[in-house]
């Protein structure tokens, strides 16, 4: 299973304007700390997973990992 | 504030290469840089990266995303300065993901570490104990309460050492390469990480950096107390290089001489809080 390119750039790119709007609410006062956290706690994750898939290197299909003898 | 998790995470796999480094030297091995745990992350985010066939696809992604996140909702609970429940709580909800990350692969080397980290909840019990205990002397569960409780009285260090031990014990068991690390021993090569490679395995890094530093970060806070960020990295470091050392001249103990030492401590632990419930007003 692999997940087309325009798929991670489009999570990458969420994640990543949902963390600068919490950061730009929060800045501005429009939302609470914690409110803030909490995008953070979901977007975070996505983030990095995402960045990650975004510039991995390509290549690698599904195998079987060794599962004994 | 996405400062603080990206500096927590940084931080937290500088850390683990210290452990590492000083691990290496005791041992009278070079060990790998410091910034070698950070080195790996950043590696781990370039590789190819696909799912095994013999996957839980959804599963076996999903607890990377859940790790990471579990971590961060603890490091913003300590910086807020909020209940030490619901950091514990968090604490214990990272077991289940380990299992998860056991049992999401396919692989018998992942799914015996998957187990292991079951059974290994034996060492989260000395931590309620040690909840109780806290509040025994504090009165509160509330990091900001139990810091001021300090500033008044004292580190709860020296007030109740053996509390600050129990604790400690249940950092070490979270420390790579140390005598509780069953989990993932070499007999099952990497354990419940095996077959987690490439991004998935960056984003275990991101959730072992951040789980080092808000462990620590939370042991400095509920036993020293509110003290400038720079000498709680200060003492975060130290609080790491000694277990460092407990890690290096300690052997891995058997699942089953894990779970008895834990068990032991619990109840050394139980025998301590009934006097102070016992003596208290």
């Amino acid at each position: 299973m692999t997940m087309k390119r325009k798929t991670v750039t489009y999570g990458l790119a969420a994640s990543a304007i949902a963390i600068a709007a919490a950061w730009a609410a929060l800045a501005a006062a429009l939302i609470p700390p914690w409110a803030a956290a909490t995008v953070l706690v979901v977007a975070f994750p996505v983030l990095v997973l995402f960045l990650g898939l975004w510039w991995r290197a390509p290549g690698g299909e599904e195998d079987i990992p060794f599962i004994g003898y | 504030m996405i400062e603080y998790l990206v500096f927590a995470a940084v931080f937290g796999l500088l850390l683990l290469g210290v452990h590492r480094k000083v691990i290496a030297r005791i041992q009278a091995r070079p060990g790998p840089p410091v910034w070698q745990e950070i080195l790996h992350a950043l590696k781990f985010s370039f590789k190819s990266t696909w799912v095994p066939r013999t996957a839980s696809a959804t599963l076996y992604v999903a607890v990377v995303l859940i790790g990471i996140g579990i971590w961060s909702a603890a490091l913003f609970v300590v910086l807020a300065g909020e209940s030490i429940l619901i950091l514990f709580a968090i604490y214990m909800l990272h077991k289940v993901v380990e299992h998860g990350y056991g049992l999401s692969s396919g692989s018998p080397y992942a799914k015996f570490g998957g187990v292991r980290s079951v059974i290994s909840a034996a060492s989260e019990i000395p931590l309620f104990v040690t909840i109780a205990a806290i509040y025994l002397f504090t009165g509160s569960l509330i990091l900001r309460d139990i810091t001021a409780y300090q500033g008044v009285h004292g580190p709860l260090l020296l007030i109740a050492p053996p509390v600050a031990i129990a604790m400690y014990i249940v950092i070490l068991s979270k420390m790579p390469y140390g005598p509780f690390s069953i989990v993932e021993s070499k007999e099952l090569v990497s354990g419940y990480k095996t077959e987690h490679f490439g991004v998935w395995r960056a984003g275990l890094a991101v959730t072992d950096g951040l789980k080092t530093f808000v462990l620590l970060y939370a042991f400095v806070a509920i036993f020293i107390g509110a003290v400038p960020f720079w000498a709680a990295l200060v003492i975060m470091t130290a609080v790491l290089i000694s277990l460092s050392f407990v890690c290096a001249i300690t052997p891995m103990l058997s699942p089953f001489d894990s779970v008895t030492v834990q068990g032991i401590i619990t109840g050394l632990m139980l025998v301590y809080v009934g006097c102070l419930w016992w003596v208290m007003p």
